[in-house]
C-alpha cells in the first residue's frame, strides 16, 4: 500500500518531454500498428496507440492532455480502419482521461502497477468499442473476449519494456 | 462562472470531446440515400462522406510513406542477403516462373468453370473465353491494425489506374476488393472482414452465398439452407453475382458446416481460403474485366488453337475411316426387317395443324392381378378362401387349366 499512495512531492512530479516526442512516439506506435501485423499475422496480440496514450496520460497527469491525444491518436486509428471515424477516438478518449486521472492518485512507477493498468485500459477500450459500434452505431459486430484478453495480456507485456524506454526520453529539469 | 470552468475543466474538455465525436458517428452512420436505379448489391458498400475521406486520407498519408520505407528496408535488407548468400538470377527467376504460374493458374481456374458450365448448358451458350483480365501487381505494405477491421493497404493507388471496388486477388484464390484509393495508396477490404461480401458457388453442389467474416476472421458462406451434400473438402468459386469478382476465380474449401445458431434449418459454412491471407506481399488488382491479351497470352491462344485444330481434324479422320469400314464390314441389321415407325419430333404438327399425337405404348398385362391393377374391378377379383390359405387373386381372364389333383386326399381342405 505503502508503494501506491504517493508520499512525496516527487511522486506527484508532472513529467515533461521535448516535443518531438509527442510526435515521433505516437507516429510511430501508428505506424507499427499497422505494420507488425503483417509480420505476426493474427498473434499480433497489441494496441500500441492505447499504450502510447496511457502511458502518457499517466505520467503527465493531465486528464485533458490525456484526453486529446487518446482523441487523436484514436481517430487516427479509425482513419486507418474501414470503420467510422470516432469508434477508437471515443475509446481512447476515455482511457486517457482515466488514466490521468488514477495516475493523479496513484504513484505508477511500479513495474507491477503499469502492467495492471495497461491490462484493465486495454480491456476498457476494448468493452468501449463493442459499446459503440453495437449500442450506440447499433451495428452487428460479433466480438471474441478471448482476443480481447490476449490483447491486453499482450498490452501489458509490451508496456513492461516500452515504459521504461519511453521514460528515458522525459526532460530533465 | 469561471470557477465552475476552471474547477470543472477536464470534465468539459472530456464531454465536448466526446461530443464531437459522437455528432460525427452520428453524421457517418445516417440512411444512405437510395441512388435511382442502384442496385444493391452484396459485394458494394456505400462510399465514405468527405469529411471522413478526407481523415482517411490523412491517416494513410500519414503512415503509408512509413510503412513504405519500413517495407522497403526490410524488403531491401533481406533480399540483400538473400541476394548475396544465394544466386541473384536462380532468384529473379524464381520471381519471373512464380508470376507465370499465378497468371496461368488464373486461366486455368477461369477455363475450367467455363468447360463446366459449357457441358451442363453446351446446347444453349456459346462458350466465350472472356476471363483473361488486365491487373496490375501491388504490394501490400501495411494493415490497419485492428483486428476488428480486416483491411489491407497496397503501395499503388489512383494514379496507377486503381478503383473502387475492383477485386484483389493472388494466383491461388481471392482476396478482398479495393475500398477507398488514394493517390498513391489503396485501401482493400479482405474477405474475411464481417463487412465484407462476396457472391460465391459452391463447385459441387451449386449452392450459392455470401461469403463474410466472422468475429475471430475467418470467411464463412452464411444463410444457407442445410444440405446434406454439402461435405467437407468442396471447392468454393465465385459467383460472378456480385460486380465486383469475376465468376470462377477460387476462393476456398468447406473447411466444416456449422448450423446457424440464429435460423434453424440454416447453417453456416466455414471456408479455408485459397489465398493465405495472414501472409500476403504481392496481389494482383484486376482493373479490367474485359478480354485483354498480352502478347504472350495470345501466342499461348494460337498454340492453344492449333492443337485444338489439329486434334480435331484427327478426330475428323477417325470418324471417316470408322464410316468406311462400316460399309465394308457386313452388318448386323436384317435388310429385309421392316423399318421401324419414326417418332415425330416435339412440337411437331400435321397437315391440318393438329399436333402430332404420340401413341403411348400401352403396359404389358400384369401376371398376377390384384386390386391395383389397371382396369380390374374389385367384385372381378377371387374372394380369399374362407379356410384361409393363400390370398393371391386368381387370373380372371387366365385361361382355365385343370387343377392337378392332390396327391394325398387325405390331407386336403375339410
Amino acid at each position: 500500500m505503502q508503494a501506491i499512495i504517493p508520499d512525496y512531492r516527487r511522486d506527484l512530479e508532472i513529467r515533461r518531454y521535448p516535443p518531438y516526442v509527442y510526435v515521433l512516439v505516437p507516429l510511430v506506435a501508428l505506424v507499427l500498428q499497422a505494420w507488425l501485423p503483417r509480420l505476426l499475422g493474427r498473434y499480433a496480440y497489441m494496441d500500441l496507440p492505447v499504450l502510447v496514450t496511457v502511458y502518457f496520460a499517466l505520467n503527465r497527469r493531465s486528464p485533458i492532455h490525456g484526453s486529446v491525444l487518446g482523441a487523436l491518436l484514436g481517430m487516427a486509428q479509425d482513419g486507418l480502419t474501414h470503420g467510422a471515424i470516432g469508434i477508437h477516438g471515443i475509446a481512447n478518449t476515455i482511457c486517457g482521461f482515466l488514466a490521468a486521472s488514477v495516475g493523479i492518485r496513484i504513484v505508477v512507477e511500479n513495474n507491477i502497477i503499469r502492467m495492471l493498468l495497461n491490462f484493465v485500459f486495454s480491456l476498457t477500450a476494448g468493452a468501449i468499442v463493442l459499446f459503440v459500434t453495437r449500442i450506440l452505431l447499433g451495428l452487428h459486430m460479433q466480438v471474441d473476449w478471448l482476443d480481447e484478453v490476449l490483447h491486453a495480456v499482450g498490452n501489458a507485456g509490451i508496456g513492461l519494456i516500452l515504459f521504461p524506454i519511453l521514460d528515458l526520453t522525459q526532460s530533465r529539469d | 462562472m469561471e470557477s465552475f470552468l476552471s474547477r470543472y475543466r477536464n470534465l468539459i474538455v472530456l464531454l465536448v470531446l466526446l461530443l464531437l465525436q459522437v455528432i460525427g458517428l452520428a453524421v457517418q452512420v445516417r440512411k444512405p440515400v437510395v441512388v435511382a436505379g442502384g442496385t444493391p448489391s452484396p459485394g458494394r458498400d456505400k462510399e465514405d462522406g468527405k469529411g471522413v475521406r478526407l481523415i482517411r486520407l490523412w491517416a494513410a498519408d500519414l503512415v503509408t510513406p512509413f510503412e513504405r520505407a519500413v517495407h522497403g528496408s526490410s524488403q531491401g535488407v533481406s533480399g540483400f542477403w538473400g541476394n548475396y548468400l544465394d544466386l541473384r538470377h536462380t532468384k529473379e527467376e524464381n520471381k519471373n516462373l512464380q508470376q507465370t504460374i499465378d497468371r496461368l493458374r488464373l486461366e486455368q481456374a477461369s477455363l475450367l468453370e467455363d468447360a463446366r458450365q459449357g457441358h451442363r448448358l453446351q446446347e444453349m451458350l456459346k462458350f466465350q473465353q472472356n476471363y483473361i483480365y488486365k491487373t496490375a501487381a501491388a504490394q501490400v505494405i501495411g494493415t490497419s491494425g485492428s483486428s476488428q477491421s480486416h483491411v489491407l493497404y497496397l503501395d499503388k493507388g489512383a494514379e496507377d489506374g486503381l478503383e473502387r471496388d475492383m477485386a484483389v486477388i493472388t494466383g491461388d484464390g481471392i482476396v478482398g476488393k479495393v475500398r477507398a484509393v488514394f493517390p498513391h495508396a489503396a485501401q482493400v477490404l479482405m474477405i474475411n472482414d464481417q463487412t465484407s461480401g462476396a457472391g460465391v458457388v459452391l463447385e459441387t453442389t451449386r449452392t450459392r452465398g455470401i461469403l463474410r467474416g466472422d468475429e475471430a476472421g475467418r470467411p464463412q458462406v452464411i444463410n444457407i439452407l442445410a444440405d446434406q451434400r454439402i461435405q467437407q473438402g468442396e471447392h468454393v468459386l465465385t459467383a460472378g453475382g456480385d460486380q465486383v469478382f469475376p465468376r470462377g476465380l477460387p476462393v476456398g474449401v468447406v473447411e466444416s458446416v456449422v448450423r446457424d445458431p440464429e435460423r434453424s434449418g440454416f447453417i453456416d459454412i466455414r471456408v479455408k481460403p485459397a489465398a493465405d491471407l495472414q501472409r500476403l506481399d504481392e496481389v494482383l488488382v484486376i482493373l479490367s474485366m474485359q478480354p485483354h491479351l498480352s502478347s504472350q497470352q495470345q501466342a499461348d491462344l494460337a498454340t492453344s488453337e492449333e492443337v485444338m485444330g489439329a486434334e480435331a481434324a484427327a478426330d475428323a479422320e477417325r470418324k471417316k475411316a470408322a464410316a468406311e469400314m462400316e460399309e465394308r464390314l457386313p452388318g448386323l441389321k436384317d435388310p429385309n426387317a421392316p423399318d421401324a415407325p419414326k417418332k415425330p419430333a416435339p412440337g411437331a404438327v400435321n397437315a391440318d395443324g393438329t399436333p402430332v399425337v404420340v401413341p403411348t405404348p400401352k403396359p404389358l398385362p400384369a401376371k398376377h392381378l390384384d386390386r391395383f391393377s389397371p382396369g380390374v374391378r374389385s367384385e372381378d377379383l377371387p374372394q380369399p378362401s374362407d379356410g384361409g390359405g393363400t390370398n393371391a387373386p386368381a387370373k380372371p381372364d387366365a385361361p382355365k387349366t385343370p387343377k392337378p389333383k392332390p396327391q394325398n386326399p387325405g390331407t386336403g381342405a375339410q
